[in-house]
């Protein structure tokens, strides 16, 4: 482990972002916004039958129009396909074709790519091409997915499943056998996924000359889709660049290789030109990958005083109709496998977990990746454990959790836990919201007989996996490390490269944070590049909160081997020692003698442009490169605890957040400001988890959400103000004992939210709320249901 | 094929355009403002949002041969020089953007309601705002930046 960052002036600060001038004034640059010489305008026709054989497409009509370049079909790139073989035993891979060959396996696949001189002809012309497809019978549930006779939906295939995990710790009987109570719950997540405000987009081009392919592509992955495009484009890693400039959010959606890139490339190389794809909205919500369609059936056994002695989990995920690169269709169910028995002190665990393939959307990440699921079904079952033996949701939580000493925690399915402060924040929440005044103003609403609920739950969140992880998880491409370049230039400033990429987590500013301080630079010295596969070093990109805390420490490490060539340059200048330079605010001096000094900057000079004042052995250079993985890299685990309060309508069924309390520990913060923005925003999205979002289908497998519409957001009346308050404590793993904090505001919502509908519509009668979305139609069948049960009124 | 005659940003604009073209992408594409972001072309995110003729206006769903005769104002005629409009000021120092893709259209709407020239509560900014998606910051520090710039005016 490095040493404490020496004397931070912008570490821990609340800096406000050097992002926000260019994002401000409309001078950002997405994807969109790129326009090249000669550029032509794409757009596809798409399946509009969830499962069938394709026919025909004709496209004559459609080559008639004046505009219209070229269309292409599924033969033209049937040399190409989309494939992620997950090295699970038994895993049954899918390849995705680029423009469906044969078969459509969900409505929204590519089936025909148009290029015309502007969007609004190839519009015209994709209305025109006809497709034929013979439809077959959708397979749209698990039921149906798995039932005995099931006809496989890819070929070679003995079943529907993508693969089927099983996991049993010793002893797991005898636990259940000594444990007096058992109580089981059957959950269920609908499928919605992260939406960003920005579509997907590329543009591609083809530079004959040296065979070179140059994708802008809104990507948080830049190195992960030159890989996954060089496997598609059968061409070297070193023949494609990928650029991946400002992106308007990402959430998990953009950490894909999508067959729309493959397409544009192929295009750009067959036409000579550069061809440009804007995703539209409706084509994001049937094209764009889904997620969170989780069904769960857990039981826990526990003693009489509510003390969980075993847990079973049988998790099923619907992965529709595709593997994905680079996650596989397995990463879900292998995650959620992992932390089910999340923040509790449980030794026995017996889970199966199937992911399985059905004729919708592909399946794959979404900020907290099955995350939100698992803390639903455990906090579920604790609150039904508190009800089941009298006893309150706090204290029963309070005789489960891990506590400090319990550290580190080698949890039932592997997990080993590094540190955490579980109980203080649930205390610190209870304290944060006014727990007793809650309970009263909760008096006070059903004395006036309104339907007023509290939810609570504690959590930990596992982040910066690295290496140790992602082995497990069977992916093809191990998520090691992150890798950033630090170069200062003859002006003093510095240039860090890093192969994460920023799209509005605020890593532009806490890399410069980080490098600043370490360099003793202000933080206007420091300007943060990432995003182009040339400029910078290898590594995976930005997702499952691993940014700060694996580019932080490696920006932390190059940065350090920099500062000491120019305390080596300096000690020589002022005849010291180089263990005698202290560097701080743009200078160094001599320990003890702060008048013997030197500016950074003329020591950036001297190096590159008087390389006859350098000590011997000192090369004219102020650059470095390191990686970081976060050894063991199995892990920084940030708990948190989150209190809401929501108001039922009892005639409309209309739930209302009315207040939300967060108390997090992600350790260490390097810019309190954005770890609270992000923790905002999070928890935004597990409002829309727990009370809007569905992707929903009919019988016959045609998506019914997408519109915003058909799709409910949540707006800004929707939310609340949130309260929040930090616990710091450290990873004892990382760099500066960062832990990394990006998705946890989006796990627990839904769990939350759950428990306190439940908890408003109790005086009606008993139900147990384990369905999510909670629409108006929902809760009213809850209400039902409570008054048919009758309860304490 | 259409000739307009428009005010953008304070400069005059004369140009033919296609009867069906929508203002968005004659803003963007066009005249290369591609500070205007389009989001949904539904008329539901918002991101589009400009000024036509001081009102908020959808320019996804409006014809730029609507806009003849008018007036628009996009992000791009917000700073002058270097120096940020007060309301991009105040989301600076509120952290009330993140990716920055909807800004653009929060910073117009936000604008049209500063014009009114009065306090609002917390409540009705979210009201009034409500028109505008963001999938990242969780609105709370948008509401922050709002309530900073009506309280201390627009004036720089």
């Amino acid at each position: 482990m490095m040493d404490e960052i020496r004397s931070p002036r912008l570490v821990g600060a609340r800096v406000l972002r050097v992002e926000d001038r260019r994002l401000l004034t409309g001078c950002g640059r997405f994807v969109a916004d790129i326009a090249l010489d000669r550029m032509l305008s794409a757009k596809f026709v798409r399946a509009d039958l969830a499962h069938g054989n394709l026919t025909g497409v004709d496209v004559s009509a459609g080559l008639s129009i004046d505009g219209v370049r070229a269309v292409f079909v599924g033969s033209d790139f049937a040399d190409h396909e989309v494939r992620c073989v997950s090295s699970y035993e038994g895993f049954q891979p899918s390849g995705q074709p680029i423009l469906a060959v044969d078969r459509v396996r969900f409505v929204g696949e590519a089936v025909a790519m148009v290029i015309a001189d502007d969007e609004y002809v190839a519009e015209d012309a994709c209305d025109a091409v006809i497709v034929d497809i013979e439809a077959l019978t959708p397979i749209l549930s698990r039921a149906q997915a798995l039932a005995d006779h099931a006809e496989p939906l890819h070929p070679g295939w003995v079943d529907n499943a993508y693969a089927r995990r099983v996991l049993r710790t010793p002893g797991f009987d005898q636990a259940v056998a000594n444990a007096e109570h058992h109580l089981t719950l059957q959950l269920t997540n609908g499928r919605h996924t992260g939406i960003p405000i920005e579509t997907r987009a590329c543009v591609a081009e083809h530079d004959r000359g040296s065979g070179v392919f140059r994708l802008f592509t809104t990507t948080q992955i830049p190195h992960l889709i030159r890989a996954g495009l060089s496997l598609a484009l059968g061409v070297p890693e070193s023949s494609i660049q990928v650029v991946s400039p400002d992106v308007g959010g990402g959430f998990g959606v953009k950490a894909q290789l999508y067959v729309e890139d493959v397409a544009c490339c192929l295009a750009a190389r067959a036409l000579g030109r550069p061809i440009k794809w804007v995703e539209d909205r409706r084509e994001h919500f049937i094209a764009s990958h889904h997620s969170r369609e989780h069904y769960h059936t857990v039981t826990a056994h526990f003693d009489s005083d509510g003390v969980v002695q075993a847990l079973e989990a049988d998790i099923a995920v619907d992965m529709g109709a595709y593997s994905v690169f680079p996650w596989t269709a397995t990463m879900d169910n292998g995650m959620a496998m992992g932390i089910l028995p999340g923040p509790y002190r449980i030794h026995h665990y017996a889970a199966t977990g199937t992911p399985y393939c059905t004729n919708k959307t592909p399946y794959g990440a979404y900020r907290g990746v099955a995350r939100p699921a698992a803390c639903f079904s455990i906090e579920r079952l604790i609150d039904q454990i508190a009800r089941h033996r009298g006893l309150d949701r706090v204290e029963v939580r309070r005789r489960n959790l891990l506590q400090r000493s319990d550290y580190p925690w080698h949890s039932p399915s592997g997990l080993v836990y590094d540190s955490g402060s579980l109980i203080e924040s649930m205390d610190k929440v209870l304290e944060l919201a006014d727990y007793d005044g809650l309970l009263a103003d909760q008096a006070q609403a059903r004395a006036e007989g309104r339907l007023f609920g509290i939810g609570l739950v504690a959590f930990t969140e596992q982040t910066a996996h690295s290496t140790q992880e992602f082995k497990l998880r069977g992916v093809p491409i191990v998520f090691g490390y992150e890798t950033v370049r630090v170069r200062m230039d003859a002006s003093g400033h510095a240039v860090v490269a890093a192969s994460i990429h920023d799209h509005g987590q605020g890593l532009d500013t806490t890399l410069a944070q980080i490098t600043a301080d370490r360099l003793g630079l202000a933080i206007e010295d420091v300007r943060v590049q990432y995003g182009d596969t040339d400029s910078v070093a290898y590594g995976s990109g930005t997702f499952a909160s691993r940014s700060a805390v694996l580019a932080g420490g490696a920006a932390t490490k190059a940065a350090d081997v920099v500062a000491d060539v120019l305390r080596e340059v300096a000690a020589h200048c002022l005849e010291a020692s180089p263990q005698d330079v202290v560097l701080d605010a743009g200078k160094l001096w001599v320990r003890g003698t702060p008048s013997r000094s030197i500016e950074i900057k003329e020591v950036c000079r001297i190096v590159y442009q008087r390389p006859e004042r350098l000590p011997d052995g000192v090369e004219p250079m102020l650059e470095a490169s390191r990686t970081y993985d976060a050894a063991p890299g199995t892990g920084a685990y940030t708990n948190a605890a989150h209190l809401a309060t929501v108001e039922v309508d009892l005639q409309t069924g209309k739930s209302r957040v009315l207040t939300y309390a967060v108390v997090e520990d992600c350790g260490p913060m390097i810019n309190p400001m954005i770890v609270e923005g992000q923790i905002f925003g999070g928890i935004a999205q597990g409002i829309g988890t727990a009370l809007f979002e569905e992707l929903l289908y009919d019988d016959d497998g045609q998506p019914l959400s997408t519109t915003f519409a058909d799709y409910l957001m949540p707006t800004m009346t929707d939310v609340p103000d949130f309260r929040v308050a930090h616990l710091q404590t450290p990873s004892p793993h990382t760099i500066g004992g960062i832990k990394g904090m990006g998705e946890g505001g989006a796990i627990p919502p839904g769990a939350v939210i759950a428990a306190a509908v439940e908890d408003a519509i109790s005086p009606l009668g008993h139900v147990v709320v384990t369905q999510l979305p909670l629409t108006p139609e929902r809760v009213l069948d809850y209400i039902d249901a409570a008054k048919n049960q009758g309860g304490g009124r | 094929m259409r000739e307009i005659n428009l005010v953008i940003n304070g400069s005059d604009v004369q140009a033919t355009v296609a009867d069906r073209l929508l203002l968005s992408d004659f803003i963007r594409d066009d005249q290369r403002l591609t500070g205007t972001h389009v989001g949904c072309e539904h008329g539901y995110c918002g991101s589009c949002t400009v000024l036509l003729d001081g009102a908020s206006v959808r320019s996804c769903l409006t014809l730029a041969v609507q806009t003849d005769g008018h007036v628009i104002e996009t992000v791009e005629s917000l700073a002058v020089g270097a120096d940020l409009h007060p309301i991009q000021e105040a989301f600076r120092s509120n952290h009330g953007l993140q990716c920055g893709f909807c800004t653009p259209g929060l910073l117009m709407t936000t604008l049209e309601l500063a014009r009114e020239n009065r306090d609002c509560s917390r409540d009705e900014i979210r009201e009034r705002l409500a028109g505008n998606l963001c999938r990242c910051t969780g609105y709370h520090q948008i509401v922050d930046a709002v309530q900073a710039v009506l309280r201390t005016g627009l004036s720089r």
